[in-house]
C-alpha cells in the first residue's frame, strides 16, 4: 500500500479500519496457530524426555502424573514397546528409539510450520502497520479541516 | 505446497525402486523353454514364418530384453514403509490402503523389460495409485458453462477456516474468468461477518446483497438469488456462517437455506492443516447437509497433505479448489495430474 498526501474522506477511513479489523482477525488466527504448533512442540519434546527417562530408569519405575498436581509411583512393564499415534488416527508400535525418532522427525516438522506461519504474520503484521499509517495520517487531515473550521 | 509429503514420497519412491533393482540385477536363470539348450548346437534353419525367433534373436531377447518379474516379497518391505509413509503424512487408512493397493498391482507380477528404467516403473506405479485416489478434480467453470444461469452454489463448514475469504477468492478467480458474480452475505450470524465479506466484495467489485445482523440468512440469500435472475447474473456465490456438524440447530438452518436458495453446488470449506479431521468433519457435514464438492484453505502452510490427498477417496466428493495465501489470486483450481506431478517430480 502505497502512502499518499492526497486528502483522505471517511468513506475511505471506515474501509481502512475494516481492513485494519480483518486483518487483526487474520492476525489472531495465526498467533492461536503458532500457539498449537508451539504446545504441539512442547508435548513432543516432554514425551521424549519421557521416553528417555524410561530407558534410563534401572527398574522401569516412573512417576505417573494424575492430575491436580498429584503423581504415583508406576511401572513400565514394556518400555522398549511405545504405543505411538503417527496420524491419520492410527496408532503403530514401535521400539522406544523409534519413537523417539519419530517424535524427533515431528519436532521438525513443527519448527518448519512455526517458521511459515510466522513469515506469514510478519506480512500480515506489515500491512497492518502500512493501514496504520495511513489511518493516523487521514485522522491529523481529518483534525486539522475541523480547527480550519 | 505439501513439501514434507514431496521429500517423504521421493525416499519412498527411492526405497521401492532399489527393491526391484535388486531383483533386476539378480542372477536369471534361463528355464528351457528360452535357453538355447540343444537347438543351439544344431544350426540354425532358415523357417518360412518370420515370427519364430531365430537363435540370435532368442538369445537377444535372453540377454538384452530378458524380463523381470517382481513378486510380493521383492517389494513387501517398500511397500509397508510407503505404508507408514503416507499415514504419518495424516493421508486416511482408507486412502493409504487403497494406494498401497494400486501400486501394488502396478508393480507385481507385471513382466517388466531389463533396459526400462526401475524408476520409470516405480513413478508410473506410484503415479496411477495417487491419480486413482485423487479422482477427477472439479471444473468449476466447465460447471458453469455448462449449467442454467444463474448457477447457485452455497459454502459450508466449521468457524474460522477461511470460508468468507474463499468466497472473495472464488468471486475474483469467476470474475477474472469473465463471469458476473453477486455474493449473499448470509453469515448473519458472526460479529463483522457482513463487514468483512462487505469489504471483500467491494475490493474486487462484485455485487454484495446483506441484511442486518442476526437477519435471516435464508432470507438473504433468497433475496441474492433474486437480484441475480433478475440481473442475468452468472453465478450466485452464498456465505454461510460456520457451524459444527453436531450443532442441530445450526444445521437444521442450512437445511431451511438450502431449501429455500436450492443451490446447485454445496462446497464444504476446510482447512488443509486440519489434515484428517478435516476430512473427518467433511464425511460428517457431507452425511449430514450433503457436500458437491470440497475447497481446502491454507495449503501453502500444509507441508503434510494428508487433507489433500485423501479427502475426494473417503468422502467420495471431488476437491475443487486449494487456497494458497493470502491475496484474492491466491486460490488454485485442483488439477489432480498437475498434484502428482509435482509430488514426483524431481528425485531420480
Amino acid at each position: 500500500m502505497t502512502t499518499t498526501t492526497q486528502p483522505m474522506d471517511q468513506r475511505e477511513l471506515m474501509t481502512l479500519q475494516h481492513y485494519m479489523k480483518e486483518y487483526g482477525q487474520q492476525a489472531e488466527i495465526f498467533v492461536s496457530q503458532l500457539d498449537m504448533l508451539e504446545n504441539g512442540r512442547m508435548e513432543a519434546l516432554a514425551a521424549i524426555d519421557a521416553l528417555q527417562g524410561m530407558v534410563a530408569s534401572d527398574d522401569g519405575t516412573v512417576l505417573l502424573q494424575i492430575g491436580g498436581g498429584a503423581s504415583v509411583r508406576a511401572k513400565i512393564l514394556e518400555p522398549e514397546k511405545i504405543l505411538i499415534a503417527i496420524g491419520a488416527e492410527v496408532i503403530v508400535e514401535r521400539s522406544n528409539k523409534e519413537a523417539v525418532d519419530f517424535l524427533k522427525e515431528r519436532i521438525m516438522e513443527m519448527e518448519a510450520s512455526q517458521k511459515k506461519v510466522a513469515e506469514t504474520l510478519d506480512r500480515l503484521r506489515a500491512q497492518m502497520n502500512e493501514i496504520n499509517k495511513r489511518l493516523e495520517s487521514g485522522y491529523q487531515q481529518s483534525m486539522a479541516e475541523q480547527d480550519q473550521d | 505446497m505439501f513439501g514434507g509429503l514431496k521429500e517423504k514420497l521421493q525416499a519412498a519412491r527411492k526405497r521401492l525402486g532399489s527393491s526391484i533393482q535388486a531383483v533386476a540385477t539378480a542372477p536369471v536363470t534361463p528355464d528351457t523353454a528360452t535357453a538355447p539348450g540343444v537347438s543351439a548346437l544344431v544350426p540354425e534353419q532358415k523357417s518360412a514364418t518370420p515370427a519364430t525367433p531365430t537363435f540370435a534373436e532368442k538369445v537377444r531377447v535372453l540377454l538384452v530384453e530378458r524380463e523381470l518379474i517382481v513378486s510380493d516379497k521383492d517389494v513387501a518391505d517398500a511397500l509397508s514403509e510407503l505404508e507408514m509413509t503416507l499415514l504419518e503424512s495424516d493421508v486416511a487408512l482408507p486412502a493409504t490402503d487403497a494406494i498401497i493397493a494400486h501400486v501394488r498391482k502396478g508393480l507385481l507380477g507385471k513382466h517388466r523389460k531389463i533396459g526400462e528404467s526401475v524408476d520409470s516403473i516405480v513413478v508410473n506405479a506410484l503415479r496411477t495409485a495417487l491419480l486413482e485416489v485423487l479422482g477427477d478434480g472439479f471444473d468449476l467453470l466447465d460447471y458453469i458453462r455448462t449449467h442454467p444461469r444463474p448457477v447457485k452454489i452455497l459454502f459450508t463448514g466449521v468457524n474460522g477456516t477461511g470460508k468468507t475469504t474463499t468466497v472473495a477468492k472464488i468471486g475474483a478467480f469467476l470474475k477474472k474468468e469473465g463471469f458476473t458474480v453477486v455474493i449473499g452475505a448470509g453469515d448473519t450470524y458472526r460479529a463483522g461477518a457482513i463487514e468483512q465479506i462487505g469489504v471483500h466484495a467491494e475490493r474486487i467489485g462484485i455485487k454484495i446483497i446483506q441484511h442486518q445482523e442476526g437477519g435471516d440468512p435464508s432470507a438473504v440469500l433468497f433475496d441474492t438469488v433474486q437480484y441475480a435472475v433478475s440481473h442475468k447474473i452468472d453465478v450466485v456465490l452464498a456465505d454461510t456462517a460456520g457451524r459444527f456438524h453436531n450443532k442441530a440447530n445450526l444445521m437444521s438452518q442450512l437445511d431451511k437455506i438450502k431449501r429455500v436458495m436450492k443451490p446447485d453446488l454445496v462446497v464444504y470449506v476446510d482447512e488443509a492443516v486440519a489434515g484428517n479431521d478435516a476430512v473427518t468433519r467433511a464425511f460428517e457435514f457431507d452425511k449430514t447437509v450433503g457436500a458437491d464438492a470440497v475447497v481446502l484453505t491454507k495449503a501453502d502452510m500444509d507441508s503434510r497433505g494428508g487433507a489433500a490427498i485423501s479427502i475426494a477417496h473417503t468422502i467420495g466428493k471431488p476437491l475443487m479448489f486449494l487456497g494458497t495465501g493470502q491475496a484474492y489470486d491466491d486460490i488454485v483450481p485442483f488439477e489432480p495430474a498437475k498434484v502428482v506431478e509435482e509430488l514426483l517430480e524431481g528425485g531420480s
